[in-house]
């Protein structure tokens, strides 16, 4: 008796720890899961494959725990080959709709790991969404856009009409009480003879809006702060690029109305005026002004400093190159070995475009993301690429970009990248300017025969690991009896260099 | 005389006006520039040419042929030939200090933005959060005949860099990467 007494004391205590530890352990699974952690570890192991609101290769996951349960998710994250082998009908199922191809195992999971990777496919938790999404903003205002953009922003825009009416401010048309009214329940309130509302439906020709019993008062007064609220658009990256994109003001107009003021003294001179020596000094200012406009005219025929065509896609090598930092020969990687630099082709774009189908960076006041967005469209066009599907157009003819070429020497001139690039190790930027900080690109520099030969004169040759060199530096410096060449000196201006 | 004085007078006016109407989207006034010195009556690079359907310069190998300095690579882009490559394809090159500094060069340019200078996987790309989604090297089970592979036709959201790489340069990279993964599995 005694012993069994015991022995159920013992076993209270386990069970009642062992209860008190699946508690915990029911605590912690149920737990929502760190976002921050479960975002790092989608963008690490998942995000090549899925996007949160996108098919990629494998299905979006947003609100994935909606439709699978927790066990199958956790079943079919750690090892779904097992899961498919043990006959689980919705993984069997799922294999085949895309097409066999088999995701990957991720054994070396803890049920936290896949747990955070869930919290984050199920969306920002509330108070992250506050201080990252409108920082500095009324939380209400925050949760209102939330709640906005779920169940209203399919018919109504802030600023424009859609297939509802625009709602900025509508606090300011219609009362409190009433808005709740119709938000709640716009039939009944059309029903209880109201006359603003069966204004408003047979205004938009008896369209019915839904109702939205579901929403509290206090999140119809969420999504009304909301529609209150003005976003300041003024961001700091793109007040400054707006400032950027603008034109230097231009000093043009004084000069012009001085060469006027002087052409008018000029012709009174000559018109009115019977001083001989004015006449004369006037005409040798004229011809002088003559020959000096008139050769700066012929000193301009065949240069194209700052030429800027309008490119097909206005392709920004400051998103790529500066804000990016892709590398020059990332795209223009024929610089290294060849003749030309090369324009890359589609394929290449793909590379990252396949990923990157929409424009999330700054933006100006006349280019906005639509704008950008579009130009991304224009490459799928051209190369056949279906965003919605992630896939290439089965017989698409790919149409060529044609793109205008901005630098373009004279045929008789010999210009070859790889010696300049690879032999010489000068960087792109030294002829061709600042370009990761252009939005289109232009001609920076004169590419004038004398531009090449100044650049000879005075620069030295790296002669210094490049075998081809060793003989011809002894050579070099006993004849000219110094310790660094220039390229003009190892025959950077003989005519035949560049001329043949 | 005071013909000759009105005349200058205009085409003063007119050369000055000429430089005002210069605008940069267009091209400045060329010399002769539609002689042979200046275009070039061979095809160019990038231009048009009336002989191809297409109408394009620049067309791609025929199928079957190789260009120069090209070595054909013959597994295919299927998940046997990533086994196959992963299992037996070796480097013809030997580690010397001389294919890794190339191999460092060549990975610096077409590697980093997305999997970061040291392989971790933290791009520019990866940390602007544009690109999402690429492996740590020590994460992966990957041999030099699967990063050759993998090179040479992308795998998933990874696209084929081979068009833009030589031979000689996918091996000193392939020999850079392995040198980046035994440092991050220290
Ligand atoms: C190699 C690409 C790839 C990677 C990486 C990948 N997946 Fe998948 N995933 C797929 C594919 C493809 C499917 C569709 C099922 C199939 O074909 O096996 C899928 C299906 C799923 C499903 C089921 C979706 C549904 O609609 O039921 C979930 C959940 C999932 N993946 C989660 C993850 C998580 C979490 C990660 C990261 C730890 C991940 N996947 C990494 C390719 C991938
Ligand atoms: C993402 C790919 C990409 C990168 C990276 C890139 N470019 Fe370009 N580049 C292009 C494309 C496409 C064009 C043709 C369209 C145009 O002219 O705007 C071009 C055009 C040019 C031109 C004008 C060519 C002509 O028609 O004469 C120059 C010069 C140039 N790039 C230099 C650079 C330099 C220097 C860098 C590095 C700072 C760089 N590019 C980085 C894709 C790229
Ligand atoms: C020494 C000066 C110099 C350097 C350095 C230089 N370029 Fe050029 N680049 C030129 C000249 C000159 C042309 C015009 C060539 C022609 O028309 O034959 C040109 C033309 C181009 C073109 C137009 C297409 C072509 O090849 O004709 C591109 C693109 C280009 N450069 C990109 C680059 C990139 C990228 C780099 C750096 C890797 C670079 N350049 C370095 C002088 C230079
Ligand atoms: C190494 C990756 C990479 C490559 C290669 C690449 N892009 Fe992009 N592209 C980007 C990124 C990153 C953005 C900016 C996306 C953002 O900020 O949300 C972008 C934005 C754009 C945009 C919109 C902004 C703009 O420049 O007008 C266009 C158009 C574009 N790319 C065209 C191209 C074309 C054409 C090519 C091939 C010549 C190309 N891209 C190659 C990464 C790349
Ligand atoms: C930024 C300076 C710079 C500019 C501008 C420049 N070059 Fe050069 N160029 C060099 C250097 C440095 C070398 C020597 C490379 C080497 O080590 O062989 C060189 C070498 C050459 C060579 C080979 C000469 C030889 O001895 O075999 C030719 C040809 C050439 N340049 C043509 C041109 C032309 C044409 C232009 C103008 C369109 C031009 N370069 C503009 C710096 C420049
Ligand atoms: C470093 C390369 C280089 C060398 C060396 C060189 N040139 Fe040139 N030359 C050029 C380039 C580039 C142009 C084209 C300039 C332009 O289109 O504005 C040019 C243009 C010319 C022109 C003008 C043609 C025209 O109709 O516009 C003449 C004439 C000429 N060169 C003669 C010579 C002679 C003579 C020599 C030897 C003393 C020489 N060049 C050496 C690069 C060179
Ligand atoms: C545009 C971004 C991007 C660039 C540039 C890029 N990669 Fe990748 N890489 C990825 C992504 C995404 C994955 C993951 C693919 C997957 O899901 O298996 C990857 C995976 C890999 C893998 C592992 C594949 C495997 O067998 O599991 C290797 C090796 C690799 N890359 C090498 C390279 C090399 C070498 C370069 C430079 C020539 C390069 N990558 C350039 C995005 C990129």
């Amino acid at each position: 008796m005694k012993s069994v007494k015991k022995h159920s004391l013992v076993n209270k205590i386990i069970y009642l720890s062992l209860t008190f530890l699946l508690f915990l352990n029911f605590n912690v699974s149920g737990q929502t899961g760190n976002y921050d952690k479960g975002k790092q570890l989608f963008n690490v192991n998942c995000a090549a494959c899925h996007k949160l609101d996108k098919k990629l290769i494998g299905p979006a996951l947003a609100n994935i725990t909606d439709k699978r349960s927790k066990e199958w998710l956790h079943a079919w994250i750690k090892d779904n080959n097992a899961l498919r082998a043990s006959g689980d009908a919705d993984a069997n199922a799922l294999f085949k709709e895309y097409n066999g191809m088999p995701m990957m195992q991720y054994p070396q999971f803890t049920a936290q790991d896949i747990d955070d990777i869930l919290a984050y496919t199920s969306g920002k938790p509330k108070e992250i969404a506050q201080n990252t999404a409108v920082a500095k903003v009324d939380p209400k205002v925050a949760e209102g856009k939330q709640l906005f953009q779920a169940n209203c922003a399919a018919c109504h825009k802030l600023d424009k009409k859609l297939i509802g009416p625009a709602l900025a401010n509508i606090t300011d048309k219609r009362s409190k009480e009433w808005l709740h009214a119709w938000i709640t329940d716009n039939n009944a309130l059309r029903a209880s003879g109201d006359a603003d509302a069966n204004a408003l439906f047979k205004e938009y020709n008896g369209m019915p809006m839904m109702p939205f019993p579901q929403l509290s008062a206090d999140d119809i007064d969420k999504i009304l702060a909301y529609t209150s609220y003005v976003e300041v658009k003024a961001d700091v990256t793109q007040s400054k690029d707006s400032n950027l994109a603008k034109p230097k003001a231009s000093t043009a107009w004084m000069s012009i109305v001085l060469g006027l003021v002087l052409l008018l003294v000029i012709v009174w001179i000559f018109v009115k005026s019977n001083n001989g020596f004015l006449k004369i000094a006037a005409t040798i200012f004229l011809l002088f002004g003559i020959a000096y406009l008139g050769f700066g005219a012929l000193f301009q025929v065949g240069i194209d400093t700052d030429y800027q065509p309008i490119q097909p896609i206005q392709f920004s090598h400051k998103i790529h190159s500066g804000d990016n930092k892709i590398d020059c020969q990332y795209c223009h990687s024929s610089a290294k070995h060849s003749k030309t630099s090369g324009i890359p082709s589609l394929n290449v774009c793909m590379n990252c475009h396949k990923s990157i189908s929409e424009y999330n960076g700054p933006v100006t006041s006349d280019k906005d993301k639509a704008f950008y967005d579009g130009e991304i469209q224009k490459v799928y066009d051209a190369i056949g690429w279906d965003k919605d599907n992630t896939a290439y157009k089965p017989n698409f003819e790919q149409v060529p970009v044609k793109w205008i070429l901005v630098h373009n020497l004279a045929d008789f001139a010999y210009f070859n990248h790889s010696q300049h690039v690879t032999v010489a190790g000068v960087t792109c930027q030294t002829c061709h300017g600042p370009v990761e900080t252009m939005e289109e690109v232009k001609q920076f520099s004169k590419l004038t025969m004398g531009w090449c030969i100044e650049c000879h004169k005075t620069t030295e040759v790296k002669m210094k690991g490049n075998g081809y060199y060793n003989n011809i530096h002894d050579q070099l410096s006993k004849k000219y009896g110094i310790e660094k060449v220039t390229e003009a000196q190892m025959g950077g201006q003989e005519c035949g260099k560049c001329h043949y | 005389m005071k013909h000759i004085f009105n005349i200058a007078i205009l085409a003063l006016l007119a050369i000055s006006l000429s430089f005002c109407s210069r605008d940069n989207r267009t091209r400045n006034v060329r010399y002769m520039a539609s002689t042979d010195m200046y275009t070039p009556v061979s095809y160019e690079t990038y231009g048009t040419n009336p002989n191809y359907t297409n109408g394009l310069d620049a067309q791609a190998p025929v199928p079957g042929t190789i260009f120069r300095g090209e070595v054909p690579y013959e597994i295919a882009n299927t998940e046997e030939g990533y086994q196959l490559a992963l299992k037996t394809l070796k480097s013809p090159l030997e580690v010397n200090d001389a294919n890794l500094a190339n191999g460092k060069a060549m990975y610096t340019i077409y590697c980093t933005s997305c999997h970061g200078d040291k392989g971790d996987g933290q791009g520019v790309l990866m940390q602007r959060e544009k690109f999402l989604g690429i492996p740590n090297y020590k994460d992966r089970a990957i041999t030099e005949g699967s990063i050759y592979h993998v090179i040479m036709y992308g795998r998933n959201m990874m696209g084929s860099h081979a068009s833009q790489l030589t031979d000689k340069e996918r091996w000193e990279i392939v020999q850079y990467v392995q040198k980046l993964r035994t440092d991050l599995l220290k």
